[in-house]
């Protein structure tokens, strides 16, 4: 990808470089350390963008275990998770005695995404892979006060992570700015910590769609922040997005929008054309939108992982010319759905003469539409009360519709 | 339905009643003829070509020549792009292989014709292969397809393949003065090979546009009336949706391209390929601009398989011809 997301690029790799929550650090590192686990597993939860993962990915580097990780986008039925956590846990791997590798350890991350359906069995499938393994496993959480994580409870250490302070993620922001050199005033800093709410990654997030292509970052600048927890919906997320100067602040407020991304791919779609003037700009925009659309095609039902693809197509299909945005009126709901729903009655009536058509003449309903359809239009054009008509056993009213309707 | 209820489509109307009056085909017919001598006999058939060449007709005839009269009551058609999956055409067959086998007479099995066979995913044709062989005993069955290749190598080796070849000219002309006779229709030499062309080996496109235009002109048909019908009946909304496309117009080729979808309930790749007919015949375009815009036509049928929307595709695609054409202008 041509943007580096500053998330990913600053993202710890030591433990001292997670910011805030020292305590549930220690107590944390002191578990992943001890060779006399009282329970084998430990769950971390807090708000989003505290650092859990971060701190996860960074001690076991530090201390040379292998991650095996599943997180909410992975289906978790029973299955799939013993098929995966299964072989991981169950022994404990042949280097685990060498100086650098203490082994395997059990990454799942989002547990509280484990409900619904789909994830049939999945709690009971965890709390047997923890009396099982013969590896540390380690899960993160948003909400622990969701009532199918009860159980877990009894099996794990818990450990508590709070909202990052922020006087920190000022810090860590000014450090970042230093290395991208940005020349941020402190005002700025502060305001985009205290609109993070202590979520770090949602504070570099900002900081990068505001700062990034430019040398200044000042308070007037941070002004169009919203504030992270309101909800983002498809008009605002449009009109966002259609604006943004740089595909890191499109990105970003795609990933915050609360928009549903289906209807948010059909309209970005609608709208391309009242954005771009140029043939050549929508072109490139509408190729990437139609890659998007690929990427939401083999996610299907499953492959949530893949969402992120989606995203980027999106955001770059939106930015393919920042400098040419003009304001224009948006054109909403998706046009499909209104079509397909005003054009309803109409094609079952066409479905209906095909179908007629394809059982007295031997072909399928697509057939007859696409090569027989035309012509009896044609004749019935011609000659109103033409027995073929009677013949093909259509009603009064499927005859008027050919004759009306528009040729293809 | 009474049997012999006079037909008033053409294509219907002309249709060989026994393989001898099929046109053309002389080596499939005499092969097909061996067949029918002593029926316990017949494999199954798999009958491939291009539209229009007399698939469904030789299937029909057989199933004439095979029980008479009664033809219907012992043959089952059914056209795979119209079922709804596999299982509903595995619940047709038992029910009908169960339904009519009492009453045979001489010929031991009941005929099921599957048409279009290739429209079915694989593992439909791997079911479809389970019940050919379940239902082996009291069912033959006719498969017809356009390309021989998509079906699946298991259910080709139990058939007996039959290629059906495009028809040619002068065997669509001379049919096409037959049938002109038949109605007591004046058609000229130059209006006869006209609708030949323009049918590019499709019998049955031939003979719908030889009826259209009887209607649109009594007695007499010239070329030019043969012109204005083939003009009134070609896809002509595609033809300027790509228009519109290529001079840049490009949200009225978007709304044409809803109007497609929306009231005829066109599928993506329907459309796709109608464009890609339509295209090689646009005028103001060079071989090599259509040889460009071919691949790139290509390119999205592709991904049309892969995405989620088919309006989302059009769209791109109906994009993609507006950027050609403006790159053309400006490295001109």
């Amino acid at each position: 990808m041509k943007d580096d997301l500053w998330v990913e690029k600053y993202r710890p790799q030591k433990i001292s470089e997670v910011i805030g929550n020292e305590e549930a650090k220690g107590s944390f590192v002191e578990w992943l350390k001890s060779k006399r686990r009282r329970k084998k597993a430990i769950l971390l939860y807090g708000p989003p963008g505290v650092g859990k993962t971060a701190l996860v990915n960074a001690a076991s580097k530090e201390f040379g275990f292998r991650i095996i990780e599943m997180n909410a986008s992975d289906t978790r039925t029973e299955k799939a998770i013993n098929k995966i956590a299964g072989p991981a846990t169950s022994f404990v791997a042949l280097d685990t005695f060498s100086a650098e590798s203490k082994g395997n350890l059990l990454f799942l991350d989002e547990v509280d995404g484990v409900f619904g359906n789909e994830d049939r069995g999945g709690i009971g499938a965890i709390i047997k892979i923890i009396e099982k393994s013969q590896v540390p496993v380690i899960m993160a959480a948003n909400n622990l006060e969701l009532q199918k994580l009860r159980p877990l409870k009894k099996v794990c250490e818990l450990i508590r992570f709070q909202q990052v302070r922020i006087p920190l993620i000022i810090v860590m922001l000014r450090r970042i700015c230093a290395k991208e050199h940005v020349d941020a005033e402190l005002e700025a800093l502060e305001r985009i910590a205290e609109n993070s709410r202590g979520d770090v990654r949602s504070a570099i997030n900002d900081l990068q769609s505001l700062a990034e292509n430019r040398r200044i970052l000042r308070l007037q600048d941070t002004l169009m922040l919203t504030f992270r927890n309101k909800d983002i919906g498809m008009h605002e997320t449009l009109k966002g997005v259609f604006s943004a100067k740089s595909f890191a602040e499109a990105i970003s407020l795609l990933n915050r929008s609360s928009a549903d991304y289906d209807e948010l791919l059909l309209s970005i779609g609608d709208n391309l054309p009242l954005r771009y003037s140029d043939p050549v700009e929508l072109g490139s925009a509408y190729d990437l939108i139609s890659r998007a659309d690929v990427f939401r095609g083999r996610i299907a039902t499953e492959n949530w992982h893949l969402l992120r693809y989606f995203y980027n197509f999106l955001a770059e299909a939106v930015t393919v010319a920042p400098q040419s945005y003009r304001p224009f009126e948006l054109i909403m709901p998706p046009i499909k759905i209104i079509t397909l729903f005003w054009t309803k009655s109409r094609r079952i009536t066409m479905e209906n003469v095909c179908a007629k058509i394809g059982t007295r003449c031997h072909v399928s309903r697509s057939k007859a539409k696409q090569h027989i359809v035309p012509y009896v239009k044609a004749i019935l054009q011609k000659h109103k009360s033409s027995p073929i008509g009677s013949w093909l056993k259509l009603e009064p009213e499927e005859v008027d519709y050919l004759i009306r309707v528009n040729k293809f | 339905m009474a049997l012999d209820e006079e037909a008033l489509m053409w294509v219907e109307k002309y249709r060989p009643r026994n393989l001898s009056e099929i046109v053309g085909l002389r080596d499939i017919v005499d092969s097909l003829k061996a067949f029918l001598r002593n029926p316990r006999t017949m494999p199954h058939l798999l009958l491939a070509g291009i539209p229009g060449t007399g698939k469904t007709t030789a299937a029909l005839c057989i199933a004439r020549e095979l029980y008479g009269q009664n033809w219907k009551t012992f043959t089952l058609e059914l056209n795979a792009s119209d079922e709804r999956g596999i299982d509903t055409v595995r619940d047709r067959i038992k029910d009908f292989s169960r339904y009519s086998r009492a009453a045979f007479g001489d010929v031991p099995f009941a005929l099921i014709i599957l048409d279009e066979s290739d429209q079915m995913t694989g593992p439909a044709q791997t079911a479809l292969r389970r019940i050919m062989e379940t239902s082996s005993r009291t069912c033959r069955f006719i498969l017809i397809c356009n390309q021989s290749s998509k079906i699946i190598e298991p259910i080709q080796s139990r058939c007996a393949i039959f290629r059906f070849s495009k028809l040619d000219k002068n065997a669509m002309v001379e049919h096409l003065k037959n049938i002109a006779q038949k109605e007591k229709l004046s058609l000229s030499e130059e209006a006869a090979e006209r609708i030949a062309e323009y049918s590019e080996g499709d019998l049955r496109h031939a003979i719908n546009a030889l009826q259209t235009a009887a209607v649109y002109r009594e007695g007499i048909i010239d070329e030019k009336t043969v012109l204005q019908v083939i003009g009134e009946a070609s896809p002509k909304q595609v033809q300027l949706m790509i228009n519109k496309a290529l001079n840049g117009d490009f949200m009225e080729a978007r709304k044409m391209m809803y109007d497609l979808i929306g009231t005829y309930g066109f599928s993506g790749s329907e459309i796709v390929r109608q464009m890609q007919r339509e295209l090689i015949k646009v005028s103001y375009l060079s071989a090599e601009e259509k040889a460009e815009l071919t691949n790139v036509v290509g390119e999205y049928d592709f991904r049309l398989t892969q995405g989620a929307n088919p309006d989302i595709q059009l769209s791109a695609l109906l994009a993609q011809f507006s950027k050609f054409r403006k790159m053309q202008g400006e490295s001109n």
